[in-house]
């Protein structure tokens, strides 16, 4: 029954072996040869992952438990992880890009796939200490990424913030989990269960879910907690913020999830509705900030802030629909996201990664500029795309719960948010670049990308069975 | 019965929309003269299937006979497991006497109206297009003909129009074109609208779009109650017919809808030759002969189909006997012939009679005459094209002894023009003569005066124009007059039909072409006299032409014009009716509906739209003000957050 858990077992074995690869093989395209050691190794992991019975449960050592919910979100932050090595391999080449040359590669790849083990353990923990160390495991590693352009002072700046507002979410964390050891007395989710169940109204018991979901919102950048976000975005290595948008955000996802939907399922309802006004008010902010942003990687700080509103906003249904909706959107989520940053990767190559450096695209490379159309619209949730359908299904499970009025919000929102989508599209198609234009590169490894996360975009929203799929998985 | 060629019907279908396919995305850009050879060899095919299916199917016809070539579901608006009743708009070709009629008719002259095309468009930059616009055209008209259900008919029907609106705006540079196709489209939809309206209030009722459904017994009993129809209490019957036929009103050009025929001549002559003949504007009699079972119960439905046509036949007449421009004379012609066809429908009902029994003369007199008129008409609109290629002007005044110039356009015209006048024994003789009849059998005393009297006025105004355009002395320098052997090959076919179609199908049409309902047969009179009377209406009519226009003086038509004064004056204008209307939309409709619309869009709307703009924007600086980079101001919002997450919990 090992079988279970060989790829989170594989995970740190793989960061090993990139790191030792480095140690010990002297040859003049190393980097080539770590990032395609690591992506193959995690290409693996997904098919090992996709391997295993969707429809079992299984716990390993009492508190390590995987079942089909925990196995679609570790496929969620494999592939993310397989994309994010994938994207690096570009800014990690002789000629970096205009910020520089990402080094140190073993280490980065190390780093990410360290990160992504504690995203695995994150979801199948069965007790609180597991829980803190895959939390933590999942967000220090993040740090250092962050400021991996080491000479660059907003890199250092960034990542500061990063960490003085990540410890201060430890901090909360661990004060939640206290006051819950104090209620509870035990760590274990069935104890807490079984607490909860009787005690639904215990008011350290609720202090300390306060100070959990807290931690949480900052994790997934909901509006108060989401100001480190655009700073850090910008901070960080393109393929780090990537990761960041798509891969610790469905972090804090699985998290709530796994909570809500878990130990805490009696008093699922008390924070339901409180984290469901916060998603309407987090898409508005989110949306509003990204409507005058020129930076490319903020302006997605602020679309992956607005995203995580519509995702959280159907958890407030309670309903059969919530999870499947939210995994769904995130395979969306991430694949249009991703294919947004290759974008950017091949634009930024020579130019500084700002909306101004998509001019003249759609003359230049009218295939790159029509992908980027597609994801786009995908984002802003334009029929048949896959963003339409994953942003219905999370409408309709908010809708499922009677919450019509958070819905049309929600609604109104996404069309504002077509204004600064379109804006981008203006960019690549109607305005004129001003001076003449520098080819486009593009590698291999991009173009094959692209066109994987393309066909996904386009695939998803037109073939239903995979939305059904989920369902049955975790319905 | 079903043959070979019925269930494989589908293919007239495809064959012009191959045509319209494969010539607009890649021939017609290439080479035009491929793309026009594409099209004939394609509507040939699709001629042969249609000339197979009606051999197959008159060769032993027996009354009220249908086949349904195929159909297959298409929509299914309300099933029975959920709503309790179906409604299922299917799509399939219903193949009875009048469908395979037009279905002929229909592809015999597309395929001539192509071969003529080669000829006429050869100058023209982007014949390539036209060629794939005239198949669309055909196919459209193919479909509404064949259609097994009014639901596939209105899209078809909507397909006509829309693109009859690419053909007659096809030279798009000329604003006059442009604002012809736009006439056209506008008014047909404007009639359109009604037509769907009673579809919707038909459908409801009986709850099915099928034609042999909705001519059956039980429908009429259906219909004919008492409902709340929107705007007040009334007779489903009577009001849902007239729905639909007003449909049919505005594609066929009937008063005072007839507005736009006249200036869809702008578009190129082979256009207005296929419009006028057989396809777009007999639609709306086709609409009523196919409905006639169930439109014959309702008396006020019929008179009204009666009295529009004979009034449009009238009025159109005297309207093209003061015309100049060949095409126009035509274009009103049309309009009066058309005028014969529905009133022709209109008078099968007898008034003599207690209770009105059916006249089955009236309607296949009506087919027979759209048979014929198809060919004579083509042909008609065919020569103009032909002189206005030799001429460079459409005005007759401009022409002028070309009989020696063109001896081939010079008979054809005149068999033509003999064959609309009504002269024994060319085609135009028997259908109008069977018309005439009717209306004398049915007891419509008013509406066979006119029939009569609009009789020698079609010879009068034809032969006017005969005789202007081809005797007398030439009245402009013509150089390299010839008659191009595209264009002239479809008019000496179209001949055949005109002088003799009329005499060889007259019987066919009497026995296979009657009303798909319950007839009681009736001794009926014929009077001998009445053809007399009405071929020397005709020939009047061309002795007075002739003496008019035939001896190259017109004083005594200027003197009478003259005398005529205002009168002749308010005709040629055509009783001012474009000016009306025009007055009607810019003065009153602009003025009073459009204009304070336009200020609540411009005013209201975009303001509220410009204000939501605004306070996002304002919203966004307001987000990027707070996002100051202070970190100790991060952290205190997020202190914000506990409390309000506190204060939701506690």
């Amino acid at each position: 029954m090992l079988t279970f858990v060989t790829p989170d077992m594989l995970l740190p074995i793989l960061a090993l072996l990139v790191l030792s690869i480095d140690l010990f093989i002297e040859s003049k395209n190393k980097t080539a040869i770590l990032f395609d050691t690591a992506a193959a190794g995690v290409l693996l992991i997904i098919v090992l992952l996709f391997n295993l019975p969707h429809d079992q449960e299984f716990y390993y050592l009492t508190n390590y438990k995987v079942d089909g919910l925990r196995l679609l979100f570790k496929e969620i932050f494999a592939i993310s992880l397989f994309f994010t090595i994938l994207l690096g391999k570009g800014y990690a080449r002789k000629n970096g890009n205009w910020r520089g040359i990402l080094k140190y590669d073993s280490e980065f790849i190390a780093l990410l796939i360290f990160c992504a083990f504690g995203m695995f353990c994150v979801v199948s923990a069965q007790e609180l200490i597991t829980l803190f160390i895959g939390l933590e495991l999942a967000t220090i590693p993040m740090y250092f990424l962050t400021a991996y352009y080491k000479k660059d002072q907003s890199s250092l700046e960034g990542a500061m913030k990063y960490i003085i507002m990540g410890s201060l979410t430890s901090a909360l964390v661990l004060l939640g989990y206290s006051f819950w050891y104090g209620a509870v007395g035990c760590l274990r989710y069935e104890a807490i269960l079984s607490f909860v169940q009787t005690n639904p109204d215990n008011p350290m018991f609720l202090a300390g879910a306060i100070f959990v979901f807290a931690a949480v919102c900052f994790k997934l950048a909901m509006v108060p907690f989401h100001m480190w976000a655009p700073d850090v975005y910008q901070a960080a290595p393109t393929p780090v913020t990537a990761f960041l948008s798509v891969a610790s955000k469905s972090t804090a996802i699985a998290f709530v999830i796994t909570l809500l939907y878990g130990p805490l399922a009696p008093i699922r309802h008390v924070f339901t509705y409180p984290l469901g006004i916060l998603a309407c008010i987090t898409m508005t902010v989110g949306n509003l900030g990204a409507m005058r942003q020129y930076e490319l990687r903020r302006f997605m700080a602020y679309s992956s802030i607005a995203q995580a509103g519509y995702i959280m906003l159907a958890l407030v249904g309670n309903g059969k629909m919530a999870v499947p909706s939210i995994i769904y959107y995130l395979f969306i989520y991430l694949a249009t996201n991703f294919c947004l940053f290759f974008i950017i990767s091949v634009i930024g190559q020579k130019r500084p990664e700002e909306f101004a450096s998509l001019r003249g695209l759609a003359k230049q490379s009218p295939a790159l500029a029509g992908i980027l159309v597609l994801c786009l619209f995908s984002l802003a949730g334009i029929p048949p795309l896959a963003g339409f359908t994953g942003k219905f299904m999370l409408f309709a499970s908010a809708a499922e719960g009677g919450f019509y009025g958070l819905v049309i919000f929600a609604a109104l929102n996404s069309t504002v948010s077509l204004y600064y989508y379109l804006l981008l599209i203006k960019e690549a198609y109607i305005n004129k670049p001003e001076e003449d234009l520098e080819s486009l590169e593009i590698t291999f490894t991009q173009s094959f990308s692209i066109a994987i996360l393309t066909l996904a975009v386009v695939i998803l929203g037109l073939i239903p069975w995979f939305s059904s799929i989920i369902t049955k998985i975790v319905g | 019965m079903e043959t070979f060629f019925t269930t494989n019907s589908w293919v007239i279908l495809l064959m012009p929309f191959l045509v319209f396919l494969v010539n607009g995305l890649f021939l017609g850009k290439r080479s035009w003269r491929a793309a026009a050879y594409f099209a004939v060899a394609c509507m040939s095919v699709a001629f042969f299937f249609a000339i197979k299916i009606a051999i197959g199917f008159f060769s032993h016809v027996h009354e009220h006979s249908y086949i349904k070539g195929w159909e297959i579901e298409w929509l299914r608006f309300a099933s029975a497991d959920i709503l309790g009743f179906d409604l299922v708009a299917n799509v399939g070709m219903l193949l009875d006497p009048i469908s395979i009629m037009m279905l002929v008719v229909v592809t015999a002259i597309s395929v001539l109206v192509n071969i003529y095309s080669i000829g006429y468009m050869k100058e023209d930059p982007s014949a390539g297009r036209f060629f794939s616009l005239l198949s669309l055209f055909s196919f459209s008209m193919l479909g509404l003909v064949s259609s097994t259900n009014i639901f596939q008919m209105f899209v078809f029907w909507e397909l006509v129009g829309a693109s009859s609106y690419l053909l007659i705006g096809f030279w798009y540079h000329k604003p006059s074109a442009v604002s012809a196709s736009k006439k056209a489209f506008i008014v047909t939809r404007f009639a359109d609208a009604f037509f769907l309206a009673g579809i919707i209030a038909v459908s409801y009722f009986t709850q099915t779009f099928d034609f042999i459904e909705l001519n059956k017994l039980a429908t009429v009993e259906t219909l004919n109650r008492y409902a709340f129809l929107g705007f007040g209490t009334v007779n489903v019957l009577t009001v849902g017919t007239l729905l639909i036929f007003a449909g049919g009103w505005g594609k066929s050009a009937m008063f005072p809808l007839h507005i736009w025929l006249p200036d869809a001549m702008e578009g190129p002559t082979p256009v207005s030759s296929i419009i006028h003949s057989a396809t777009m504007v007999v639609a709306g009699i086709y609409l009523t002969a196919r409905l006639f079972p169930l439109f014959s119960h309702s008396p006020l439905t019929m008179d009204v189909v009666a009295y529009v046509g004979a009034f449009t036949a009238l009025f159109a007449a005297v309207i093209a006997v003061t015309q100049n421009d060949i095409k126009r004379i035509l274009a009103f012609s049309t309009l009066s012939q058309l005028g014969y066809m529905l009133f022709s429908l209109g008078v099968s009902k007898m008034v003599v009679e207690e209770g009105g029994a059916i006249n089955s003369l009236g309607y296949s007199a009506s087919m027979f005459h759209v048979f014929t008129h198809a060919a004579f008409k083509c042909m008609l609109f065919l020569i103009a094209g032909q002189v206005i290629h030799v001429v460079h002007s459409n005005n007759i005044w401009d022409m002028g002894g070309l009989r020696k110039k063109m001896p081939f356009t010079y008979v054809s015209c005149l068999i033509a023009c003999l064959a609309i006048g009504g002269i024994w024994p060319f085609a135009g003789f028997w259908s109008k003569d069977e018309i005439i009849l009717a209306s004398l059998q049915g007891g419509h005393t008013v509406i066979f005066a006119i029939g009569l009297f609009v009789g020698g006025l079609t010879a009068f105004y034809m032969f006017r124009l005969f005789f202007v355009t081809f005797h007398g002395e030439s009245r402009k320098e013509l150089h390299h007059v010839h008659e191009d052997p595209f264009m002239t090959f479809p008019i000496v076919v179209l001949a055949i039909p005109s002088a003799v179609g009329g005499y060889f199908a007259k019987d066919l049409f009497h026995h296979a072409f009657v009303p798909n309902m319950p007839l009681h047969i009736h001794e009926l009179s014929h009077p001998h006299w009445l053809p007399w009377v009405a071929t020397s209406m005709g020939l009047s009519g061309i002795i007075l032409a002739y003496f008019f226009f035939g001896r190259n003086k017109f004083t005594q038509a200027s003197s009478i014009a003259k005398a005529m004064g205002p009168l002749h004056t308010v005709i040629e204008n055509k009783f001012y009716f474009d000016e009306f209307y025009l007055f009607m939309t810019h003065k009153v409709a602009f003025r009073f509906v459009a204009a304070p619309i336009k200020w609540f869009d411009r005013k209201i709307v975009d303001g509220v739209m410009n204000l939501t703009g605004f306070l996002l924007h304002a919203g966004g600086a307001i987000v990027r003000f707070l996002q100051t980079g202070q970190v100790q101001m991060y952290l205190s919002v997020m202190i914000l957050g506990l409390l309000y997450f506190c204060y939701r919990v506690f």
